[in-house]
């Protein structure tokens, strides 16, 4: 009785405070060596397993992808000459600045049960990750980390139903809140005058995990219902959250936390 | 195995309730260190592999069938505790659930808790059923919760769909666990 008692008031008492309770600290703390060991088996069995698997597809995967690289390096010293041409050198040095260094972290575990989309990573706020901070892969937006125990920090991703992120259709510039369906994300609050197509990118917008411009999918169905005060579109996320591995996550953007500086 | 369950079946029937004789049996309720590990092992699986081996968007809660079983073999105050324990562990792991699953699967692990020593505590045939009955409560449970803590899912129509699935999947593992081993099944007693 006591035992149970202790435990409902500890939880209790951190839902009142809005941190993480000790057992919780604990629980998440501990849980991270075993997920971490099983994830390296898992890894290491997947690698192998894939490997033979694809051996054929691979090599002509790998052919493709060197043709692809041979235009895309001379697409990039055409670039590079382009970039250093650029008379505001300055703009570019803050946009680097803007970027921040991100802190490398492992996919270790996934939400217990399958009713939300989350999933656990090796490195928590002894790494320096707090809440809010964004996670993004090579491909594109993972999600923001929503809780933080020492050693592990847990991550909401895009395509869960509570995840909201402000969006840009990149063509466009047309502004829409990215919410996640379970499996893809959907774009809503899209002004009707947008003029949509399938294939659109859609990128982050200024929000509080993420700067602007990163990538959260492509357009793949639009809906336009008549006399609607907003259109949406589904969106296919760019990452492949079946695979997900390797994430950095980065510190939320400082100039939109910031208090807008009266205009002159 | 088999003499095992059917020994204590015998006894379970040599006290019907109305006997006014005392009890001719002592439950041995499951030690605690064994479900422990049970539901560490549960809570690996979980987040580590059972994501692997989702079905239509649903897994199989090992956590729900264990507070519910050992709740069944022992009783409503240790499975208030052991569903508190399992819950905390649930909540820590997912992140975003907030006391969530804490409560949900306490209330799961006290009203299993109520069927202790009752005939349906040893009804294989209800227990398999059961399970899916179990895991759907949790999840309402669960659905309730998050509302009451403002952290509702805008999905409620997906999730009503992953939790039938869930149900489902766990009353299926429920069933092949109780094949492989019928004693757990039964709850073990011994003769005054």
């Amino acid at each position: 009785m006591i035992v149970a008692s202790s435990i409902a008031l500890i939880q209790l008492e951190s839902l009142k405070t809005g941190k993480p309770s000790v057992i919780a600290v604990a629980v998440a703390s501990v849980a991270v060596y075993a997920q971490s060991a099983t994830a390296a088996v898992q890894g290491v069995a997947r690698g192998a397993a894939a490997s033979v698997a694809d051996a054929p597809r691979l090599a002509a995967q790998n052919q493709a992808l060197r043709d692809k690289n041979r235009t895309l390096r001379l697409e990039n010293e055409r670039l590079r000459e382009a970039l250093a041409a650029a008379p505001d050198a300055t703009a570019i040095a803050d946009a680097n600045a803007r970027f921040g260094p991100g802190v490398e972290a492992t996919v270790v575990g996934y939400d217990p049960e399958a009713l939300s989309r989350t999933v656990t990573l090796d490195r928590g706020a002894l790494a320096g990750i707090k809440s809010n901070d964004g996670v993004l892969d090579d491909d594109g937006v993972v999600g923001r980390v929503v809780a933080t125990a020492p050693l592990s920090s847990t991550v909401l991703l895009v395509t869960d139903g509570a995840s909201k992120v402000p969006a840009i259709v990149q063509r466009g510039r047309w502004w829409g809140i990215a919410t996640g369906t379970n499996t893809s994300v959907r774009l809503e609050y899209v002004s009707q005058d947008a003029k949509l197509k399938v294939g659109d990118a859609v990128v982050t917008g200024e929000g509080r995990s993420f700067r602007a411009g990163l990538v959260i999918g492509s357009v793949t169905r639009i809906d336009h219902p008549e006399g609607a005060l907003y259109q949406t579109a589904l969106v296919t996320p760019s990452v492949a959250f079946g695979r997900l591995s390797h994430v950095l996550v980065v510190s939320p953007n400082p100039s939109a936390a910031k208090p807008a500086e009266p205009s002159e | 195995m088999k003499v095992d369950v059917a020994r204590t079946r015998a006894l379970w029937t040599a006290n019907k309730p109305g006997d006014s004789a005392a009890p001719a049996y002592v439950p041995d309720p499951p030690a605690w260190w064994g479900v422990a590990l049970a539901l560490v092992a549960a809570l690996v699986l979980q987040t580590s592999v059972a994501p692997w081996l989702a079905v239509r968007g649903a897994r199989v809660s090992f956590v729900t069938l264990i507070v519910a079983w050992y709740a069944l073999r022992t009783g409503s105050l240790h499975g208030v505790t052991f569903g508190l324990i399992a819950g905390s562990c649930e909540d820590a792991l997912a992140g975003s659930t907030g006391v969530a699953w804490t409560f949900a699967t306490a209330f799961v692990g006290g009203a299993c808790g109520r069927f202790a020593r009752t005939w349906l505590a040893d009804m294989r045939i209800a227990l398999v059923p059961g399970a899916a009955l179990v895991t759907l409560v949790r999840d309402c449970a669960f659905l309730v919760l998050m509302q009451a803590q403002g952290l509702a899912l805008p999905l409620p129509a997906l999730h009503f769909h992953a939790m039938l699935w869930q149900s489902a999947l766990d009353a299926l593992v429920a069933l092949i666990v109780l094949q492989i081993f019928p004693q757990l099944g039964a709850a073990r007693a011994h003769r005054r």
